[in-house]
């Protein structure tokens, strides 16, 4: 990583530093709400949720979208770099921001699963895959927002990839191999899990070396 | 050995749904200052943004400071100080911010100059820059770009928006930065005032074509507007180089490109007067005239 690289990246911790600290202290009182008890644990666990993915649409389209509308894109494109030096600088920066909050309620969500006694060990494999989503998810809006200018495509991209959430955790309640550890006292690592793990990884591989091959690519910066 | 050209454009095409700059050439010599004029619209924007490697030509060949655009434009951007008065600093970050993130990014940052232009421009560094004014957000891109000591300066509607005061002083520190040789500055602008006083060389554009391109002194002196009284009956011959030609009555007023002691000989005693023209009399009489050669 050469010196404009990490002064690129470290800029784009210091620009979304409040969003970033924010977010990771919303998703640690949803978390601290959901270990009060049966009745609050959904409200915790729906505004950490929240959190997270609402962290990475924000983050995505404040650094990305608004750069190219409210004009900084010029300033920074000033700066001795070339579109796939942008493009590159954008992936490794923005996917490190979403990392701090993602890491620190990620490994909150594991340690409420093992640390309360009524919720059953069987639902790590859930949380795992979970915050793999949410990762597969926030990379997907990320190379959308690098490959297009259009609100409109935008705002579709974030309808579809929320909708998503709530489409993943039907799915993982209508597959037999996984809904039925659920509830199970220890954790269940089937293969099922393991595809499905797979799939978020893929997913996250693909979005993340698209804009490496296509936005880096372009020869028009506007 | 010849010093490298800070700017060479030859044959440059670039096309998009309803507008085209067609076949654009021009050269910038280290220490000049260029004035690219032209109406809105004409591409001047898109000029700088194919040199500056925002946007890449359908044809042609650019060369910036040497390096090859838009392929090495990293390398070149290394040497270029760009302003645009589109171009926006972060709105969150305080002005000091900004000094240091650039300063941490150019080596060739002057921290002296930095602070003398601080104190010029009435800035300040603790100030968030959605607080500035634009008068001075203009003033806060230029000093960023001149502090970094910048081989080449490209400016696209620098004093756009700026009083007369700021003008001023912006084109004051313009001039500044020229007193080192091998510097030199590319300046777009619609303002004719600003591109008279500070450029030495001229480059008119219009509607995507490069119309004209000379040293100011040169444009200054080859255009004059010609007063004639013809006698009763008499008709004035063809003449060449004739830019215009407005008849009233016995009256006629011609504008000639290539004004010379000859053809005020040739006129003979019919010249009532002979007015030099300033530059925005030129632009807009050479607008004027390669659109009706276009249209013919």
């Amino acid at each position: 990583m050469n010196m404009l690289t990490s002064k690129l990246i470290a800029k784009e911790f210091y620009l979304h530093r409040w969003l970033i600290i924010g977010s990771t202290i919303a998703g640690v009182v949803g978390l601290l709400i959901a270990a009060e008890g049966k009745v609050r644990f959904n409200i915790g666990m729906l505004m950490w949720l929240t959190t997270i993915v609402a962290f990475g649409i924000m983050l995505a389209m404040i650094s990305i979208g608004n750069e190219r509308k409210e004009r900084t894109l010029q300033f920074v494109l000033s700066l001795p770099l070339s579109h796939g030096d942008y493009v590159r600088i954008k992936v490794v920066g923005l996917l490190l921001c979403f990392l701090v909050p993602w890491t620190v309620l990620g490994v909150g969500a594991v340690t409420l699963v093992l640390v309360m006694p009524n919720l059953p060990d069987g639902l790590l494999p859930f949380a795992v895959l979970l915050c793999g989503f949410f990762l597969a998810n926030y990379s997907l809006v990320l190379c959308s927002a690098l490959h297009t200018a259009s609100e409109g495509v935008m705002t579709l991209v974030i309808i579809t990839t929320n909708m998503g959430i709530t489409l993943f955790i039907f799915m993982i309640g209508a597959i037999p191999s996984l809904n039925d550890h659920l509830f199970a006292p220890a954790p269940v690592w089937n293969s099922t899990f393991w595809t499905v793990l797979g799939v978020e990884a893929a997913t996250l591989v693909i979005t993340l070396s698209l804009p490496y091959f296509v936005a880096a690519r372009r020869r028009d910066f506007t | 050995m010849t010093p490298t050209k800070h700017i060479e454009m030859l044959n440059v095409r670039k096309a998009f749904r309803f507008f085209t700059l067609e076949d654009l050439s021009l050269n910038l010599e280290p220490g000049q200052i260029m004035g690219l004029v032209g109406p809105n619209g004409a591409g001047k924007s898109t000029t700088i943004r194919l040199l500056t490697g925002l946007l890449a030509p359908d044809a042609g060949e650019i060369r910036v400071l040497g390096h090859a655009m838009p392929e090495a434009q990293a390398l070149a951007k290394r040497d270029i100080g760009f302003v645009s008065d589109e171009m926006r600093l972060f709105g969150h970050a305080t002005f000091g911010w900004h000094m240091k993130f650039i300063s941490s990014i150019y080596p060739d940052w002057d921290e002296q100059y930095a602070k003398t232009l601080v104190q010029r421009f009435g800035l300040r560094p603790e100030q968030n820059v959605s607080g500035l004014s634009s008068g001075e957000h203009v003033k806060a891109v230029l000093l960023l770009a001149l502090a970094r000591r910048p081989r080449l300066l490209i400016l696209d509607e620098p004093t756009s928006g700026l009083d007369p005061v700021a003008r001023h002083e912006l084109l004051s520190e313009f001039m500044d930065v020229l007193r080192d040789e091998n510097r030199s500055i590319l300046f777009s602008s619609h303002n004719t005032v600003d591109v008279e006083r500070i450029s030495d060389r001229i480059t008119f554009i219009d509607r995507g074509r490069l119309i004209d391109s000379s040293d100011k002194e040169d444009f200054l002196e080859r255009w004059r507007r010609i007063q004639l009284q013809l006698p009763a009956g008499a008709t004035l011959p063809d003449l060449p180089h004739l830019v215009s030609r407005v008849d009233d009555g016995q009256f006629v007023t011609l504008t000639t490109n290539r004004y010379s002691e000859d053809l005020l000989a040739f006129l003979g005693n019919g010249v009532r007067q002979v007015q030099r023209m300033n530059l925005e009399e030129i632009f807009v009489a050479n607008v004027m005239h390669h659109r009706e050669l276009r249209g013919k």
